[in-house]
């Protein structure tokens, strides 16, 4: 809470600023000759899976990245939102929008759903997507080094490493065998997850229950179920639907005294016990810079999909206390930021 | 007339500034350009030298930085076998790698061999970790290279065609203590290589032993894993390796020129190339030859304004030294150039205005020698001239000798004879007495028709005058008696007489504006006149007072005296006896007989 409301603090001050600079850039404008500067600045449609407020951090990294490029929103590029609230059905229809209004360039951040409205929205303009799984995978591109076409883009590790959480998990309760999974059914990156996860915890000798939300009715119920069933612990599969929902999950964790980690280093910031997962400052850092890249001319064929290979661990020292459980050194070991 | 006075004035001064402005270009431009083209040529020489060891050194850098990332790793990996493997599971060695891996980013996962080359533990940052999985690894190239050199560097493998990964495998200090391998994602040296920074914006890049490209600020180059994308930094690096020890010129990806310089990375066996674009390498030279450029600009400038003042303080003298030369040239002799520059031009304007008045005062003479010629013998004129002394001509009275002569039967010849004949004669006949005249000292007043007066000691003193008229007489009669002998052969008789008298007179200038005569006035004029009326042809007849004042000096013969009118005494009259040898005309009966004349 203490995230969204600093961050629109931080927003209505960018707002006035921009409101200045685009007073002081319009008197400009008019006394120099109309030829001196591009009669209209180029625009980036920026397509979002939420709203503002759970995007802040993200938007924040994405504009830090166009800055790094050179621009800087109001001044020399305008950006122009679409939200889908948490909707997903409805980004196809949001991301044809944004096509239509023929903006330079799209912007497809936070998962599959949305690189994928993109890509089926425009077939010409380029696209810039950031996501947690493989792109080739869910058919986005054909090759990492070489994307072709109008996509390019930026591909973290989350959800290579879903297994991992398991075997955190594992780690901080040698002696249970039993944990919850649980997956968004309506996620591109499901199955896949599920499979390897399923796989993993054969190989770790651990037993997988399975529980599917996709809505926010159905996010509490997969507490209750995984405090019901006794799981040692509750793993989220890598999906942008519970990473933007990090402290409703922290909340609800709290409420049902369940041990849960999740992808995002939102969830242990809001009071969850840990989180596991590419860092998204980086993803979304490099989406802003290859946005920037796009704009000054270079073709999104020739720029390779990076993968943010950092991933990060992050533990609530104070969420594993009230749960009355403690970290192994291991975990204290390899953790890279440990909220006490 | 006025057009080629423009003309004049114009050519030259268009001249003038070019030749002013050549040569003050010359002096200016010249010097600068040695002094810059020899100052840019010799920085040129000292920053190439420079750039080389510079870049040199930079490179040598970069490849320390780089070796260092790479011994980092290296060294990290140590610490994880220090000790002999027992039976057991080790948890310390798992915290050990579990630190690793949180230590150093780069590495992705890391793999513990026990002495005999069997896998005791696996942990990565994706993939499940194990833990005695006792997988025997001993066969591998890793393993072996590094139980033989202590430390293995793999080769670069691009990772889904991407990303550039490497193997580095170390083995422990004893065999017990087995080998650490571990996969290294080589992106992590953009944190290094980006770092570098050759000059204001000079970077580096790093290729491996078959030229792929490693390393390079733009991260998304080495991405691509593009051989032909990145065709232009194994050429540069061919360039280098042809010209060991010196900085190449070269063209970097983007295909701009770049001068580059490499450093082996020892060890991994790649090689790191630093670059830094030719613009900014060479900008000192660049601001040293604009700025020589500038002063050359600055310099032109000052030539060709000097050059058009020059001209300009040259061309006010000329033009007013032409105007002015001109007007004295059409006669404005009062005019005067006045220049005042204090140099050669104000002493040129001088002799010009002395010029000037020197023909204003030569002109005022000639003007007025015509006017005295007109009644006074030309030496007469021009000694009065010279003298300066118009006054000799001021009213008096002198003792004079008055000299009369006449033709006799010249009415009737000119009635008979064309009048262009008579002018003719009466042109020569002037010309005659005139120069009779002149010879003595005699001032021929005027003549009217055929007759003439001759004044002698006025208005130029003589000091004989009575001799000098007579042997003026005497030279007239010779003279035109030798004219007449032409026309005397001829029907109509053409006679001369000449009469003179002394005595005194009031002579000087009468006359008024436009008419300005020189006479005499007394009765010795019209005793003259009389003499001259009564004398015959050929005959010369001298009053009494001449006569005496001759004296012996010729020879006189003593003629009855006369009576003429307006005298009440009768006067003595002699006759100049003229000389029958002298003059062939005269021996022709024209011997004087006394009394002839009254005939």
């Amino acid at each position: 809470m203490r995230f969204v409301s600093s961050s629109l603090i931080y927003a209505g001050s960018h707002a006035t600023r921009r409101d200045f600079v685009m007073l002081v850039g319009g008197a400009a404008l008019s006394a120099v000759p109309a030829y001196a500067q591009r009669p209209q600045m180029p625009v980036i449609g920026y397509l979002g899976s939420e709203t503002p407020d759970r995007y802040a951090s993200r938007l924040a990294a994405f504009r830090n990245g166009l800055a790094e490029a050179g621009y800087f929103e109001g001044r020399n590029i305008a950006i122009e939102y679409r939200w889908a609230e948490g909707q997903y059905r409805r980004l196809p229809a949001l991301a044809k929008e944004l096509a239509d209004r023929q903006v330079t360039v799209i912007v497809a951040p936070g998962g599959a759903e949305v690189a994928l409205a993109a890509k089926a929205a425009s077939s010409v303009i380029p696209i810039v997507f950031e996501m947690g799984g493989d792109p080739i995978i869910v058919g986005l591109v054909t090759s990492l080094s070489r994307p072709g076409g109008n996509l390019t883009g930026v591909s973290s590790l989350s959800v290579e490493v879903s297994r991992k959480r398991l075997e955190f998990m594992g780690e901080m309760f040698p002696s249970t065998k039993l944990f919850a999974f649980a997956v968004n059914p309506t996620s591109p990156t499901a199955e896949t997850q599920l499979k390897n996860l399923q796989v993993a915890a054969g190989s770790l000798g651990l037993e997988l229950l399975v529980l599917k939300a996709s809505t926010e009715a159905e996010l509490e119920t997969l507490f209750t179920t995984a405090a019901q069933e006794r799981a040692g612990g509750l793993v989220f599969s890598s999906d942008p639907y519970f990473a933007y929902r990090s402290p409703q999950l922290a909340v609800l964790a709290a409420q049902h005294r369940v041990a849960a980690i999740t992808q995002s280093r939102d969830f242990p910031l809001a009071g969850g016990l840990m989180s596991y997962g590419g860092d998204f400052e980086q993803s979304h850092r490099h989406t802003g810079l290859y946005a920037g890249r796009i704009l000054k001319g270079e073709r999104p064929a020739d720029l390779p999909v990076q993968r943010v290979t950092k991933v990060e661990l992050c533990i609530n020292l104070k969420a594993a206390k009230a749960l009355g459980i403690s970290f192994p050194p291991a975990l204290l070991t390899s953790a890279d930021l440990v909220i006490e | 007339m006025r057009q080629s006075v423009f003309k004049r004035l114009v050519a030259p001064r268009m001249s003038l500034f070019e030749k002013y402005f050549v040569a003050l270009f010359a002096a200016v431009v010249l010097p600068l350009l040695i002094a810059g083209g020899s100052e840019a040529w010799l920085s040129y020489r000292d920053r190439r030298a420079g750039l080389n060891s510079l870049l040199d050194a930079e490179a040598r850098a970069a490849a320390s930085k780089i070796q260092d990332f790479m011994e980092g790793i290296r060294d990290q990996l140590g610490w994880t076998i220090q000790l002999p493997w027992s039976e057991e599971p080790d948890d310390k060695r798992k915290l050990d790698a579990f630190f690793l891996l949180r230590q150093v980013p780069a590495v992705f996962s890391i793999t513990l061999l026990d002495g005999s080359g069997k896998e005791r533990l696996f942990v990565s940052r994706i993939g499940l970790n194990r833990t005695e999985s006792g997988e025997d690894y001993s066969a591998s190239p890793a393993v072996q290279r590094a139980r033989e050199e202590r430390v293995w560097f793999g080769g670069v493998t691009f990772q889904r065609g991407s990303e550039p990964f490497m193997t580095i495998a170390v083995s422990g200090n004893r065999a017990a203590a087995g080998v650490a391998v571990a996969e290294v994602n080589l992106k992590f040296i953009w944190d290094v290589i980006s770092a570098i920074k050759v000059g204001r914006t000079g970077t580096a890049f790093v290729l491996d032993r078959p030229g792929r490209l490693i390393a390079h600020p733009d991260i998304s180059l080495v991405l691509r894993a593009d051989d032909d994308a990145t065709k232009p930094l194994q050429d540069l690096r061919t360039a280098i390796l042809t010209r060991p020890g010196e900085a190449v010129a070269g063209r970097d990806v983007a295909g701009s020129m770049v001068l580059a310089a490499m450093a082996p990375i020892p060890g991994v066996g790649w090689s790191v190339v630093v670059q830094q674009p030719v613009a900014e390498a060479f900008g000192p030279i660049y601001a040293a030859l604009w700025r020589t450029v500038g002063l050359l600009v600055i310099g032109t400038m000052f030539a060709a304004a000097l050059a058009y003042w020059l001209t300009q303080r040259m061309v006010r003298p000329i033009h007013v030294l032409e105007d002015g030369v001109s007007r004295i040239g059409a006669g404005q002799f009062d005019h005067r150039i006045e220049i005042a520059t204090g140099d050669e031009f104000e002493r040129l304007a001088g002799r010009f205005n002395e010029m000037a008045s020197e023909l204003a005062l030569s002109q005022e003479r000639s003007e007025r020698i015509g006017r005295l010629k007109r009644f006074l013998a030309p030496q007469v004129a021009e000694l009065i001239d010279r003298r300066g002394d118009e006054h000799m001509l001021d009213g008096r009275r002198v003792e004079a000798v008055v000299v009369f002569c006449d033709l006799r039967g010249f009415t009737a010849f000119s009635t008979r004879t064309e009048p262009e004949a008579v002018i003719h004669l009466l042109g020569e006949y002037y010309d005659a007495l005139e120069r009779a005249a002149t010879k003595h000292g005699g001032t021929l007043t005027n003549f009217t028709g055929d007759g003439a007066m001759v004044l002698v000691n006025a208005p130029v003193a003589c000091p004989d005058p009575a001799l000098s008229a007579a042997e003026i007489a005497r030279d007239m009669q010779t003279n035109v008696q030798a004219l007449l002998v032409g026309q005397r052969s001829r029907t109509h008789r053409l006679g001369f007489g000449v009469g003179l008298a002394m005595g005194p007179a009031t002579v000087g200038r009468i006359g008024s504006e436009g008419r300005l005569d020189y006479t005499a006035i007394g009765s010795v004029v019209n005793l003259a006149a009389r003499l001259c009326a009564s004398a015959a042809d050929g005959e010369i007849l001298v009053d009494d007072n001449a006569a005496r004042a001759i004296g012996a000096r010729l020879p006189l013969t003593a003629l009855e005296a006369q009576v003429f009118k307006g005298f009440d005494q009768p006067v003595l009259v002699f006759a100049v006896k003229l000389a029958t040898t002298d003059a062939d005309g005269l021996s022709l009966g024209l011997s004087p007989q006394p009394g002839a004349g009254q005939t």
